[in-house]
């Protein structure tokens, strides 16, 4: 383990020249780290290619930079300021809610509080360490708590309330299920009495905290001389529809409130209207308080809105069909999704830095980090960009399945590989989740940042799970190949496709994916249809991409969400009626699912995956027709292309993907080159599968293979699809010389000449001798 | 028809009712919770469940010694008015003496300090107090508070040592101190001019009902309260702050020390006001009798005492109450037996130490470690023969599904086991990755799939090009490293592969 560690993100990733990023530095075991650009050349260490490859570029960042311990906040949670403190109350109060607790028990979890956990002050209502609601006031000196009689049932809708009667010192604690046919975990077979009603007198009544202690959603505030305020007692769970009021209610009105029945006006202090401010494009962070001094509160992490409420009557099945139903937000004491770290650095890219991807290197004794980010030409002048896939990228940032999927072993048929950085990190639990991760609690993480250190986004960085480099590190072996192949090229990234749509692309004669891109959302789409619609010339040289439908809200690019629904290879499933995306307020889920099939696209679409050896792909008769012939220029009719490379020995493997004329794959299409002889280990993948089987292993079914395909579209637009991940981590093998890369040179020398593609004279009708 | 490899023996039944009566509260109904003045503690310890079997919600009294507490000092409260004068008295004297061993269980138990100059503070102040109202015309009703005085200073100059000298030590000085007391009070001829006792002691039983049925119970009822007074005392002594900080110090001394528990302090405090509380009892002790004499030095009556603590279990104030009720009914009740009665005494103490290691009150708890502990051991056995669930282990499984695993899993390995062959072996050296035969395929697939905690992988160690692989076993918990396996080296990847292989064989072979 090393002694010193750098951690690092950079906010935004993707800068035009003469724009300005800025770095978040933290660093434990040193004061300085020493700090280069560099350009980021080749990512994969993999003895058959080039090896890492950095070249340093002379900038205006200081050569050492001093640097200091940054802390984190983890948890989702939500913040009220209240500097008047009028959320404690002097006299009589009621603090109330829906809730439905995901993970009760363990840890002890603030819902709602005023509380400071270092001085004892204020109040909170929340989840004592063996699973009950608990309702506590402090005074700075004495702690007093009332606890309901029963534990909380995981995942089960509750109405939870305490009064306090300032006279007397009664506390009284409800707890009243409210679970019915569709909202909760277990249905209404189950005999099960959820509620409690418990009242106690104290000794004490709640004392304001100081004035920096927030009104907490999800959480109580904590002090510590180094870190200063952060948020502690982080509760897991659903909200609902909560309040204070200014009178200790009594238990009829309490029972009002438990039917959903809004309490009177004059009594409100605060009552936060979690559905209100929806619309059909999405939820914001900030919800609101509909009583007469709107505290608004303010998400923290991303709390997930929308979700079903307490009173979901399972009928409507998004939050755009009856926001009323839809006011539960979910916290997870283990989202992150904003470091909100102060930057350490802050750089202006050069007007004369060329397109790519760069990393700002940090240095501090033997320890290393990159901070990696991409450089688009303010002005395109190139005739070639990559599409760097930076939503896929954040989708698997800090992904850990080698550790906690116990399937994963079992899909990749792999021991997983681990460094001793992956180790560091994995202890660290600091740096959030990836969309493939579960929170603590079993539910699925649907947001990914870059506001956080990400430490799958490093060169030379292997994924444990299968053993290869996985995203970025794997894309740069396309871009090293394209500049050792002398091709003038810029870049693009998902996030500037996403901003711009088509007119990012158009600039370029020729756009070329990267091994994996996954992630889309509409705007990427659409983006691409009319590019190529509009004779753009597209190499989707990557496999199982097009494939999720994932969004990003206005303005707030650092955070792709996407949702796991009932189809698809998927590492979690939404929960019911939770299939909509908050940011953008459209169905999740897969493309295909949404009637945009990646074959409509770009003529294929995700097949299967496997990780323990890729193969070739071989010529198909489609090869040689002469609208295509070209681009096996160099090629021998039985050759074997690809029986190598970086990604497990072949060009065809990973993630595959295939010809589907029943998905929509263009009539045209020609099926140039296919692969064959994939292992079991690359099951058909279960979107395929309506009736299961046995045999449909790469062995025995014929749906597993992955397909080169070619089809033109209008003004001389053409499409090359090669559905494979491992594609391009085949072209540094043989120093960039071999027949993977001979292919690429055919294809980028006929779609870099503007004008009509070669062969695209040949579509007469075909009157054959032979 | 019977599998063969289930194993033979017959299943027996499970299933009880319940043991225990427990409330069905209705969570509809408010529930007040009632604490005692100033306390953040309730009187009962109810606990709400739902009953894993039936759901059913159910209030249990999970600390249910307030009720023995109850019946057993209502239930004497009640019988005395009934019983003979000689058992009034003996339940008088269990009253005295019960109270002298709770407070003594506060120093020994709680305190940590092992003092056996009970009796000398008890005497002492017995003296003292006796001496103020003989000589000095002290009235009755202030011979409490001079006796708890003379107690607080004389456990003031017995703490001294305490903190310097250690258990043994400790013992034999105080123990010294005791028979100090006894000798200089003999020879103090102006303080005892008779027998070295002092007679005449005023009391709050008048004088005419001085062993007359009233002035029995009187001193039942004087005593009986006593007793109270000293179990007030520890309970707050013993479950509260002062109480804690010293269970802590118990626990983990250096780690009471390192978060800033004084609790040599705390030990001090507790001696003290112990020693105060003995003193007010000698006090009670002399008005009680009347007179005050020798005898209560004696070494007979310290280690009378010692029986009592021992047999009724160290540390806790209803094994202090138990014993003590236990060795008086013996010493006193069954008088006529004679000295035959320390034997029966001592025969008793012997029988509690060998068997329980706790005292009388330490058996329910030693008796469910010997359950458990057995029924460990039978499950261990059975688990070597079928691993599979028996209907006693399924009982404690909240997830049915986990029981099939276990079956299921036992049958796959049995099977798969078989299949291993050196061929088998080669196989996998030659390629540990891609297509192998469906044997090999179905034994890696069974290894793939199993559960996170201690599953195998692999630490790649340096950089890549340069690079040597070692085995790791996950640890299945969030944030938690994994461990490494052993201390071998593997150049290359298939090698390690290959090695991880050998040891999943392995383990498959072993279970």
């Amino acid at each position: 383990m090393a002694e010193k560690k750098l951690y690092g993100y950079c906010d935004p990733w993707t800068v035009k020249q003469g724009e300005t990023l800025s770095f978040m530095i933290s660093a434990e075991g040193t004061d300085t780290v020493d700090a280069r650009l560099v350009r980021l050349v080749h990512g994969d260490e993999h003895p058959d290619g080039p090896g890492f490859l950095e070249e340093e570029i002379d900038c205006d960042i200081p050569v050492t930079l001093n640097v200091q311990r940054q802390f984190t906040q983890i948890g989702a949670h939500a913040v009220v300021e209240d500097v008047s403190r009028r959320l404690v109350p002097a006299g009589d109060f009621t603090v109330y809610g829906f809730v439905f607790p995901t993970r009760p028990g363990g840890s002890r979890q603030a819902i709602l509080s005023k509380w400071d956990i270092m001085s004892g002050k204020g109040y909170g209502i929340g989840i004592n360490t063996e699973g009950r609601l608990e309702f506590w006031v402090g005074n700075g000196e004495l702690i007093d708590h009332v606890t309901a009689e029963v534990p909380l049932r995981p995942r089960a809708w509750y109405f939870v309330a305490a009064t306090f009667n300032a006279a007397t010192l009664e506390a009284r604690l409800y707890q009243i299920g409210v679970v019915n046919r569709y909202n909760s975990l277990l249905g209404l077979v189950v005999p099960i009495d959820y509620d409690s009603r418990v009242a106690e007198t104290f000794r004490v009544m709640p004392q304001a905290p100081d004035e920096s202690v927030p009104f907490l959603w999800a959480g109580a505030s904590e002090e510590n001389d180094r870190r200063g305020r952060f948020v502690g007692m982080l509760y897991s769970g659903k909200i609902d529809r909560p309040g204070i009021l200014n009178t200790a209610l009594p238990p009829e009105a309490i029972a009002a409130l438990a039917q959903g029945e809004l309490p009177s006006t004059d009594a409100i202090i605060a009552h936060w209207d979690t559905s209100a401010g929806y619309t059909d494009r999405g939820i914001g962070d900030v919800i609101t308080d509909v009583g007469p001094h709107g505290l608004d509160a303010l998400g923290v992490n991303r709390p997930v809105r929308g979700m079903t409420g307490w009173n979901w009557a399972g009928r409507e099945d998004s939050f755009r069909l009856d926001p009323k139903q839809y006011g539960g937000i979910a916290f997870r004491d283990d989202a992150l999704t904003d470091c909100r770290w102060s930057p350490t650095v802050t750089l202006r890219i050069p007007n004369d830095l060329r397109s790519g991807v760069y990393a700002l290197r940090l240095r501090a004794g033997e320890s290393e980090d990159h901070i990696p980010f991409f450089v688009r030409a303010a002005t395109p002048r190139a005739p070639l960009a990559v599409l760097m896939s930076t939503f896929t990228y954040l989708a698997y940032a800090n992904e850990r399945l080698g550790f906690d999927a116990p399937i994963a072993q079992a899909i990749t048929a792999h021991t997983p590989i681990f460094s001793e950085a992956d180790i560091d990190f994995y202890k660290l639990q600091e740096f959030g989740l990836s969309t493939y991760d579960h929170h603590s609690d079993g539910s699925g993480c649907c947001y990914s940042s870059w506001r956080r250190p990400i430490i799958n986004m490093r060169p030379r960085h292997r994924n444990a799970a299968t053993g290869v480099t996985w995203g970025l590190p794997a894309d740069l072996s396309l871009l090293w190949w394209l500049q050792h192949a002398g091709y003038d090229f810029e870049i693009l990234t998902d996030h500037d496709l996403h901003a711009e749509g088509a007119a990012a692309l158009r600039p370029y004669r020729a756009v070329i994916n990267c091994t994996h891109p996954e992630y889309y959302s509409e705007r990427m789409m659409d983006g691409t249809e009319d590019y190529l619609r509009a004779g753009g010339r597209l190499i989707y040289a990557g496999g199982n991409g097009y494939y999720w439908v994932s969004g990003l809200r206005e303005d707030e690019p650092h955070c792709m969400e996407v949702r796991k629904l009932d189809n698809g290879s998927r590492a979690w499933q939404a929960d019911p009626g939770e299939a909509y995306l908050v940011s953008t307020g459209e169905r999740s889920g897969l493309w295909r699912s949404r009637g945009r099939a990646p074959q409509k696209l770009v003529g294929v679409g995700f097949t299967s995956e496997g990780m323990d050896e890729s193969q070739p792909f071989e010529r198909m008769p489609d090869s040689f027709h002469r609208l295509i012939a070209w681009m096996f220029e160099g090629i021998g009719d039985r050759e074997e292309i690809g029986n190598f490379g970086l990604g497990l020995g072949g060009a065809a493997g990973i993630e595959i993907d295939r010809y589907d004329l029943a998905l929509g794959t263009p009539p045209h299409t020609l099926l140039v080159a296919s692969s064959h002889g994939h292992s079991d280990n690359y099951p058909l993948v279960s979107e395929e599968i309506t009736y299961a089987f046995p045999g449909r292993g790469g062995t025995q079914d014929p749906l597993v293979r992955a397909d080169m395909t070619y089809f033109t579209t209008g003004s001389n637009g053409a499409c090359l699809s090669i559905g494979s991940i491992a594609w391009s981590q085949a072209l540094p093998v043989r120093g960039g010389d071999n027949n993977v890369a001979t292919i690429m040179r055919n294809v980028l020398t006929a779609f870099l000449r503007p004008g009509p593609l070669p062969g695209s004279e040949f579509v007469g009708d075909e009157k054959l001798w032979r | 028809m019977m599998r063969a490899d289930k194993p033979a023996a017959s299943y027996a039944k499970v299933g009880r009712r319940p043991d225990e009566v427990t409330l069905k509260p209705d969570g509809g109904q408010l529930w007040h919770r009632w604490r005692p003045p100033f306390s953040r503690r309730h009187w009962l310890a109810w606990r709400g469940r739902y009953n894993p079997k039936s759901l059913q919600r159910e209030r249990l009294l999970v600390d249910k010694r307030p009720l023995w507490w109850t019946l057993g000092l209502g239930g004497l409260l009640i019988a005395v008015p009934f019983l003979s004068d000689q058992f009034v008295n003996i339940a008088a004297i269990f009253c005295i003496f019960a109270a002298i061993n709770v407070i003594w269980t506060l120093i020994v138990g709680a305190a940590g300090i092992f003092s056996l100059a009970t009796m000398a503070v008890v005497g002492l102040s017995a003296y003292a107090a006796a001496a103020a109202n003989v000589y000095l015309g002290l009235p009755w009703p202030l011979m409490m508070p001079v006796g708890a005085a003379v107690g607080l200073i004389f456990g003031l100059l017995l703490a001294l040592p305490s903190t310097r000298l250690d258990g043994l030590y400790y013992a034999l000085l105080t123990l010294g101190i005791a028979e100090i007391c006894r000798v200089s009070i003999s020879q103090i001829k102006a303080l005892a001019p008779s027998n070295s006792s002092i007679n005449g002691v005023a009391s709050f039983i008048p004088s005419a009902w001085h062993l007359q049925r009233p002035g029995l119970l009187l001193g039942f009822a004087g005593a009986f309260v006593l007793l109270l007074c000293a179990l007030l005392v520890f309970r707050l002594v013993n479950t509260e702050r002062l109480g804690l900080l010293l269970q802590t110090a118990r626990e983990d001394e250096a780690f009471a020390e390192a978060v800033g528990i004084d609790y040599r302090r705390a030990r001090w405090l507790v001696f003290v006001l112990a020693s105060s509380a003995l003193g007010a009892i000698g006090a009670f002790y002399a008005m009680f009798y009347r007179s005050i004499s020798l005898a209560v030095f004696s070494l007979d009556q310290l280690l009378l005492l010692f029986a009592m603590i021992v047999i009724g279990g160290l540390g806790r104030s209803e094994g202090a109450v138990l014993g003590t009720a236990i060795v008086v009914l013996i010493d006193k009740g069954l008088i006529g037996l004679g000295p035959l009665r320390i034997i029966i005494v001592t025969a008793v103490m012997i029988i509690v130490a060998l068997t329980a290691r706790e005292g009388l009150t330490g058996i329910k708890a030693q008796f469910q470690a010997f359950r458990n502990r057995k029924k460990s051991e039978r499950r261990a056995a059975r688990t070597e023969k079928g691993g599979e669930v028996m209907p006693e282990e399924a009982t404690e499984i909240s997830d049915k599904q986990l029981i099939y695993r276990r079956l299921f899993d036992k049958r796959l390995r049995d099977a798969l086991k078989s299949s291993i062959t050196p061929d088998l072996i080669a196989e996998h050296r030659a390629k540990p990755l891609g297509q192998h035969s469906d044997a090999l395929d179905r034994l890696l697939n069974y290894f793939r799939r199993e559960e996170m905690p201690d599953k195998y992988a692999i630490l790649r160690v340096g950089p890549l090009r340069s690079c040597s692989y070692r085995v790791m076993a996950l640890s299945g918990r969030a944030g938690h490293p994994p461990r490494l396996v052993d201390d071998k080296l593997y150049p290359t990847l298939d090698e390690a592969y290959h090695a991880v292989f050998l040891l999943r064989i392995n383990d498959l072979l072993a279970s």
